[in-house]
């Protein structure tokens, strides 16, 4: 822990040279400082997905097979697959879903539900947690309860963060180290430097990143610094004893740092003229075009970030730019399904599926500067708060269901596995042995802790804070 | 029941009655100096505050950021006109919107930090492009101490720029700037005016003052 720390402070100067008199207090003279750094890439980064409003994990992670759980065993199972009410969009498949091998793959070990779109094409990459018990069918508590590995208390969020934590540990030298889009986010005991940039839309990240709007004479900028400077009294001290005070001047001197090297301009996709045949914006031009036809995003005009696939896009250029080591983000929304139909929550599902899948196939084939591909030095995890229930409502919809699962993706994780698993009747979370995620009579339930004492040790971070152990058989190493 | 003479005394009476309640001032209570009343005999003993020392080196309740709704009011009150973006930068700023946000977040983050610099810049530099056009200095709103007629910004005499800065600083954060403090505050504002009417920049003298004192801890905490 001490050598990331040497560079994160060694980072910090660098960054921090071009004003003079700015302190903890400061602002830096933005445009004075203008291009001043530049950065490299977190050699470790971690990805949170969240699938807003709890997702039905029949048409995603845990599928049953519809001839098996038919309508007429209903009584016996407790389990309507349902997807034969996919059949008004033929883009469903109406039976599970296996993945096809890859060349020179394995031999894929799962199957998914007919909402996985392109995910399944990375099977090798990947691990399927099933029968998670989230002790919960309540929205706050449950993604609260996955955000930090700790049970809420009522629906109060206890701990930190697993994105915080992993920044606090790590104390990467990427200039925001963490980024929370449209999920919430919490510190107990990081300093400031710790916190995500959190944000409830795409165009407020770029505002924090972009020049304020209105201009001031850079002598008076640089005249505020100062000032700010010189103003740390014994009063505001002894005030400031719980370190609240502290953390706003880190997030000031943060501000300093991701304005001087104009950071917004990494996120904008819009393409630059060039009269002049200029190489180096030839070259941004040619990687906005990239960017765009990776995500799928409009060639020309404008491009909605607030969509999934402009979110996953988002994510990719937070790592690959060495912005970020940590992003979290609600990928996609609109799945509590209590009424309507099956097709709307598969459509809201795969949307964030194929989503997921392009940024996996970025990062697979994007090279990583200290070796290998960006997939090799990221773990992602997929969550949402619960799953739906195994039968349909009254309404055409499904209610909020306990069991769930997860999904972890890239570094540090076993690949092509499916750990743990949900009951045939009614999908009750399953009892498993955690070493090896098999059905055990004598064995316990898979909780979200588990899960994020995993991700923690796939990186050999410290997961004390879960007060439980890794699963064991999920981690590659 | 015979009640006229009882209705009879009633029509004397109260006209009388509302003649000395309207006819003279009421005796005003006679101003004097504060005094604390002194303790009753049977008042429970005062505990001194606990010892920093002892606990954890703090003392008291933990300071907290200000909520959206309390900062939208604080720029009111203090300059006398609204952030144009607050609202819209809201959901970021922490506000909860109790559909899929429940809980207000007062976290005093880099997203927080960077909108209210921006939101600061916005209204104390129109506010002080509205004072430079007020001829009436009781009516400015960041340099009401400073002399109307004042041309040069950076000539201004220092009783006048101490006064003037004691009352912003108790206008904003409630709390007046005094020894060594004021004097850096003093200091700067004088570099400040200095390079704005070198630049031309005359709003930015008290304007860079509003925008320091507005993002100062101070007055995002409580």
């Amino acid at each position: 822990m001490t050598e990331p720390f040497q560079l994160q402070r060694r980072h910090f100067l660098k960054a921090a040279a071009g004003f003079a008199g700015a302190s903890m207090l400061g602002v830096t003279p933005f445009r004075a400082l203008a291009q001043a750094t530049t950065f490299a890439p977190a050699d470790r980064c971690f990805v949170f997905i969240y699938f807003g409003g709890g997702w039905d994990v029949l048409l995603g992670l845990d599928p049953r097979d519809p001839t098996v759980f038919t309508p007429e065993r209903v009584s016996e199972t407790r389990i309507l697959p349902g997807y034969s009410l996919l059949s008004t969009d033929a883009s469903f498949p109406e039976t599970t879903v296996r993945p096809t091998q890859r060349p020179g793959g394995p031999i894929p070990a799962m199957e998914f539900g007919p909402a996985i779109g392109r995910l399944a094409d990375h099977y090798d990459k990947l691990a399927v947690v099933r029968g998670i018990h989230m002790k919960t069918v309540a929205h706050e508590v449950g993604f609260r309860y996955f955000l930090t590995g700790k049970e809420p208390i009522g629906n109060a969020a206890r701990g930190s963060s697993t994105a915080t934590e992993i920044v606090g540990q790590m104390r990467p030298t990427v200039p925001v180290p963490s980024i929370a889009y449209g999920i919430e986010s919490y510190n107990d005991r990081y300093p400031g430097y710790a916190n995500a940039l959190r944000v409830s839309r795409a165009n407020d990240l770029i505002l924090t990143l972009s020049p304020s709007p209105t201009n001031i004479d850079s002598e008076i900028e640089q005249q505020l610094v100062d000032l700010r400077g010189k103003t740390i009294t014994c009063e505001s001290e002894l005030y400031d004893t719980r370190g609240l005070v502290g953390q706003y001047r880190q997030a000031r001197s943060q501000m300093g740092t991701v304005l001087g090297n104009q950071l917004h301009k990494q996120f904008q996709l819009d393409f630059e003229n060039n009269p002049m045949k200029d190489a180096a914006i030839d070259l941004r031009n040619d990687q906005r075009a990239a960017i765009r036809a990776q995500y799928n995003l409009p060639a020309t005009g404008g491009v909605n970030y607030d969509s999934a696939a402009g979110r996953a896009a988002l994510i990719a250029i937070a790592l690959k730019q060495g912005i970020s080591q940590c992003v979290s983000m609600n990928l996609v929304g609109g799945l509590d399904t209590h009424f309507g139909t099956q097709v709307a929550h598969a459509t809201n599902q795969r949307s964030g599926w194929n989503a997921l899948a392009d940024l996996v196939d970025d990062l697979r084939k994007s090279a990583h500067p200290s070796g290998g591909t960006f997939l090799d030095h990221t773990t992602m995890l997929a969550f949402s708060e619960f799953s739906r229930t195994p039968l349909i409502n009254g309404s055409g919809g499904r209610d909020h269901h306990i069991s769930s699962s997860a999904l972890l993706i890239g570094a540090g994780i076993k690949h092509n596995l499916v750990f743990g698993r949900a009951g045939d009747i009614n999908m009750a979370p399953g009892v498993v042995d955690r070493k090896t995620g098999q059905p055990d009579p004598k064995g316990v339930n898979i909780l979200p802790e588990d899960v994020i004492a995993t991700v923690l040790a796939s990186a050999d971070l410290d997961y004390a804070i879960t007060r439980t152990s890794p699963l064991e058989g999920l981690l590659s190493g | 029941m015979n009640v006229r003479p009882t209705v009879n005394l009633l029509c004397v009476l109260l006209p009388l009655m509302a003649a000395a309640a309207c006819g003279g001032e009421p005796a005003a209570p006679k101003p004097r100096p504060a005094e604390l009343e002194p303790l009753p005999d049977d008042h429970p003993s005062i505990e001194p505050l606990p010892d920093p020392e002892l606990s954890g080196g703090h003392v008291g309740r933990a300071p907290r950021r200000i909520t959206v709704a309390q900062l939208k009011s604080s720029i009111e009150v203090t300059t006398g006109r609204q952030w144009s973006k607050i609202d819209e930068l809201a959901a970021s700023l922490g506000r909860a919107d109790y559909a899929l946000v429940n809980a207000e977040a007062t976290e005093p983050n880099l997203v927080f930090a960077k909108f209210l610099e921006d939101g600061a810049r916005e209204v104390c530099l129109a506010t002080a492009d509205a004072d430079l056009k007020e001829s009436d200095a009781s009516k400015r709103v960041l340099s009401p101490e400073v002399p109307a007629d004042a041309k040069d910004l950076s000539k201004l005499d220092d009783a006048s720029v101490r006064q003037n800065m004691v009352y912003l600083s108790t206008r904003f954060w409630g709390q007046p700037l005094d020894g060594g403090e004021l004097d850096t505050w003093v200091s700067a504002y004088k570099n400040i005016a200095t390079r704005a009417e070198a630049a031309k920049k005359k709003r930015e003298a008290w304007g860079a003052i509003c925008i320091a004192l507005m993002t100062d801890p101070r007055f995002t905490t409580y």
